[in-house]
């Protein structure tokens, strides 16, 4: 029952959004694409370089305590895992999926020469194009390996401003902040002329930019602000669950949008400073976050269909600073959340006494391997080769 | 004489189509100066487009008389303009002494309070229930204090950018606000935020280098990037890193060696209340090899060698091109721009001035193609109106926020993503729908800074409080089933000696107490004056004469006449004349219509 509700919706939402698209020839192709093309897949960035190893912390090994012997977390207050690893005590949400199998933890992930700049670091995760750059993010670049024409609503970033990893050569990413305020206010008469597009300037790439953008807005405002409408839970996500509420949202009305990226915004991770109580209150946000996330969709009966993946733009130095923080890293570890997760630890540890001349961590994980699991192992696509530029083997997350 | 005026305002739309082959595309990348002879009204309403907020019809008159050298050295020398600054910020009297040095976080100061019986100036209770209360009390009334008085600074300032006569310095201001990118939310002190300001403001046109030190030693800057704690033994790279990568040279042109060398020599830089201070007993005063040189450096001698390297004066000179000109720009004319800076000793002012009479600023391809800031969007609209003071009604704070620039609150260190970052779907909603807020004010309008708008919970609080129930029920959070409640919930009320919900409540209630609120008065336009003034004849005139005033692109004909025909229909005639009586409404209506257009986010 639930199903065939849900696919009515979506179908009604697709319809909905032709009625109103510049676009309307290439959503049949889109909708051709086969029975599992209703796969979503739910981006989380942890911004400002979440400290990994404070995270899932490996307290039985002693060179642990050994570089951090004033913020190290003493194994009494960790949430144990298992004889090996520790959550950080305010990863109480994600201990409550570990326990339910539905968490994987994916160590060591990296890419060779790290920057240790947020901005240069976090472009290379957006672009996956690591020290070479793309102009694309690479889930804009899946966007559109999954709709080779514009397609409204293929892609959703929550933010107030547009991630470059949704930005889309062909798409127009969906960008919202608050979904109650995604519309046009304005008076009836006004309707007409104030949805009115004029011919574009075609010497002015920015004019034409702008009304590109201005077409894509009238094609996916009104539905957010729908599904947004209609929603509510009885599920607490916490006190900053970084907008996954509002994608709760536009899945449970059926959009037919397959990608979203939200933040946990502003750098909050980069704890030089004081880190140990902060860390812990953002962890416990995030993972509180994404704990109600998961068990949201549980409750809609649309969990088999979602999976989030968690990364920050890179871990932090090993040993501590003199500041009871922790600086620029690069290693780190990275998740998969969702009902089906195999859940478990996947990769490998890097070792911490065979450290780089830095002081960090060895990557053991190519970061876009983890992104291949998403593509190829979750979304069911072809395209991870095409997408990342390069062949990666998915990691056996989802079987 | 009217007559005259109004033929003129639709004359300078079909001559604007006109001069785009004029000012041939051979001008892009051309740095000689412009002629007289080249010189326009489109030329002179481009140049206050971008080195001011926007140019209204008296302000472009003026500027195309007096022809290119005039008009730039008015801007960047204010040459022939007042001096005379506005009134002072206000200060609300919310600071005590006890609040200096304020700890890192509430967990810091409730365990400096638990430790040593008193933290920012209060005392720990002897006996009864919650004695740390009082203490968490200021702790949280410090934060909101500080934040709202922080949005009557930006207020403040968003006057001087509308009223001022020497737009530019305001402008600069606000680009190196966004250069030295530091936010209140960290530094939690409105007091080195509004020096911090008057910093760029008083020295935003002159030599980088004493800008750069000034914002090196700057106590927002310091706090913001933690560079208090950068000690002998122990360095942390934050702060230096950020001088190189963000302030200076870019990232690429350093190791991460350069950045631990260079944070060495920073050792010791530290602030107490509002001075910048050198502890000579923390800084550490040993060889370093920073950038190929070698010697016993300290922070200004690192600042010094930065700004020998080629690559510095580029990474400046392309960010000021790409905020006042065009966002690409090749590698050469980087490096032509690069030299011309340094040449110039990192002289602000003649830098900009350069760029002003530059035929690349007015070759076609820099004519109307920049996406305009937030913050510009709005006060240029409010200044192209006529307004002579930034309305309370909407609010200015978060009327720019939701359009996604909140001064005094840039999103991360390297301040706003300019350009294109600025238009997403949603924005561009929110950017007409302010203009719908400006011609047609809220009356539903909830004063943020009397209403705790982001922690409307306290609201709960304060009302079951009044109802006699105890703290710890009366701050549970409403409306979650306990066994769903989520962690960070459930912590909430843990530690018993005080309830941070409760001090959050208190310390709204005190902050407001002592903040000045905004005046909340809303804009008064007189359209239908206006019109009436220009001695404007038919909906099309009316349609011509707002596009050419408040646009930098001209529209297509076919667009002109659908809002022509927009306006004849709102006001039952075309008659324009024969309307004055009621024709108010229907000039907003029609205004709202044209700055909502994608066109009106260029200039």
């Amino acid at each position: 029952m639930t199903l065939n509700r849900r696919k009515f919706l979506s179908n009604a939402a697709i319809a909905s959004g032709a009625a109103l698209s510049p676009w309307r020839l290439a959503l049949g192709d889109s909708k051709n694409s086969g029975a599992d093309s209703d796969r979503i897949l739910v981006v989380v960035e942890l911004s400002g370089g979440n400290d990994g190893l404070n995270s899932i912390v490996p307290y039985a090994d002693d060179a642990y305590y050994h570089h951090r012997p004033s913020i190290g977390i003493k194994k009494p207050d960790l949430l144990r895992l298992d004889d090996h690893f520790g959550f950080n005590p305010g990863m109480l949400g994600f201990e409550r999926l570990w326990q339910s199998g539905d968490l994987a933890i994916v160590h060591g992930c990296g890419y060779d020469n790290p920057s240790f700049s947020h901005f240069t670091s976090m472009a290379n995760w957006h672009t996956a194009a690591p020290n070479g750059g793309d102009e694309y993010g690479w889930m804009g670049r899946l966007a559109d390996s999954m709709n080779p024409r514009a397609t409204p609503n293929s892609i959703i970033g929550v933010g107030s401003t547009q991630s470059l990893a949704v930005k889309s050569q062909y798409q127009t990413p969906v960008v919202f902040d608050d979904p109650s305020r995604f519309q046009r206010d304005g008076f009836v008469q006004q309707t007409d002329i104030l949805n009115s597009i004029s011919i574009a300037d075609n010497a002015n790439a920015t004019r034409r930019y702008l009304n590109q953008v201005a077409s894509g807005a009238l094609a996916s405002s009104s539905l957010i602000r729908d599904a947004w409408e209609h929603y509510q839970t009885p599920v607490d996500y916490g006190i900053a669950p970084m907008d996954l509420p509002k994608v709760a949202a536009c899945i449970n009305k059926g959009l037919a949008t397959r990608l979203y990226h939200v933040s946990f915004r502003n750098n909050a991770f980069d704890t030089h400073v004081q880190q140990p109580a902060l860390q812990r209150r953002l962890l416990s946000y995030a993972c509180d976050g994404i704990h109600g996330f998961v068990r949201d969709l549980e409750r809609l009966g649309l969990s088999d269909r979602v999976a989030v993946m968690v990364y920050s733009e890179f871990g932090r130095r090993v040993p501590e600073n003199a500041n009871l923080g922790t600086d620029h890293g690069s290693a780190n570890v990275m998740f998969f959340a969702g009902s089906a997760v195999n859940g478990g630890h996947y990769g490998e540890m890097p070792s911490l006494t065979d450290l780089t001349p830095g002081d960090n961590l060895k990557h053991t994980t190519d970061f876009r391997e983890v992104y291949a699991t998403a593509i190829n192992g979750w979304l069911q696509q072809k395209s991870a080769n095409q997408v990342l530029k390069a062949s990666f083997k998915p990691l056996p997350v989802f079987g | 004489m009217h007559y005259m005026k109004s033929a003129l305002a639709i004359g300078i739309l079909a001559f604007t189509t006109a001069s785009l082959s004029y000012a041939d595309a051979g001008w892009v990348g051309d740095l000689s100066p412009i002629s007289a002879d080249e010189w326009s009204q489109q030329t002179a309403s481009h140049l206050l487009e971008r080195a001011a907020f926007g140019g209204n019809q008296k302000e472009v008159m003026l500027f195309t008389k007096l022809g290119p050298n005039k008009a730039v050295k008015r801007l960047v020398r204010f040459k022939g303009v007042s001096r005379k600054d506005g009134p002072d910020f206000d200060h609300s009297g919310v600071f005590d002494a006890g609040l200096d040095p304020f700890p890192p976080s509430r967990p810091a100061t409730t365990e400096l309070a638990r430790t040593s019986g008193e933290a920012l100036g209060v005392k720990v209770k002897e006996s009864g229930n919650r004695p740390i209360q009082p203490v968490a009390n200021k702790f949280f009334y410090w934060l909101r204090a500080s934040r709202l008085e922080t949005d009557r600074v930006s207020y403040w300032w968003a006057n001087r950018m509308l009223n001022s006569p020497r737009p530019l310095e305001e402008k600069m201001a606000l680009f190196w606000h966004g250069h030295f990118a530091t936010n209140e939310d960290k530094v939690r002190d409105y007091r080195k935020m509004l020096m911090q300001l008057q910093l760029f403001q008083r020295e935003g046109l002159g030599d980088f280098r004493t800008l750069l030190l000034g914002a090196a030693q700057d106590p927002a800057m310091l706090a913001f990037l933690d560079a208090g704690i950068n000690v002998k033994g122990a360095p942390n790279e934050n702060f230096a890193r950020e001088i190189m990568e963000m302030f200076t040279m870019g990232v690429g042109h350093y190791s991460e060696t350069d950045i631990r060398e260079a944070a060495r020599a920073f050792t010791g830089w530290n602030f107490e209340g509002l001075d910048f201070q050198v502890s000579e007993v923390l800084h550490d005063d040993a060889e370093k090899v920073f950038l190929g040189q070698r010697g016993n450096f300290d922070g200004v001698d690192i600042i010094d060698i930065i700004l020998e390297q080629d690559v510095t004066a580029q990474y400046i000179a392309a960010k000021l091109y790409r905020y006042f000109v065009r966002q690409d720009l090749d590698a050469s004319l980087q490096a032509r721009l690069g030299s011309r800076l340094k040449a110039l000793d990192y002289n602000i002012a003649a830098y900009l001035e350069m760029l002003f009479l530059s035929r690349d600023f007015y070759a076609p391809a820099s004519i109307g193609t920049r996406i305009k800031g937030p913050v510009e969007l709005v006060v240029s609209t409010y200044h192209k109106a006529g307004f002579l003071e930034v309305p309370g009604v909407p609010d200015f704070n978060l009327t720019t926020e939701a359009l996604g620039q909140r001064l005094m609150h840039p999103p991360t260190v390297a301040g706003w993503s300019q350009g294109r970052s600025w238009i997403t779907p949603s924005l561009l909603f929110e950017r007409g729908n302010f203009v719908l807020d400006m011609v047609f004010p809220d009356i539903a309008f909830i004063p943020p800074d009397r209403y705790p708008m982001y922690g409307s919970p306290i609201v709960t609080v304060h009302k079951r409080l009044k109802q006699g129930m105890d703290i710890t029920n009366a701050t549970k959070p409403p409306g979650k089933d306990n066994a769903m409640m989520a962690a960070s919930n459930l912590l909430a009320d843990r530690d018993e000696a005080f309830n941070t919900r409760y001090a959050s409540y208190r310390g709204w209630q005190m902050a407001i107490e002592r903040v000045k609120p905004i005046p909340r008065h809303t804009a008064r336009l007189n359209l239908s004056q206006e019109v009436m003034q220009a001695n404007l004849k038919s909906p099309q005139e009316v349609v011509s004469y707002f596009v050419e005033r408040f646009l930098s692109v001209p529209l297509d004909p076919e667009t002109l006449k659908m809002l022509a025909a927009f306006l004849e229909k709102e006001i039952g005639t075309n008659d324009i004349e024969g309307a004055q009586s009621y024709l108010e409404e229907p000039l907003r209506v029609l205004l709202h219509v044209i700055l909502s257009r994608p066109e009106y986010q260029l200039g």
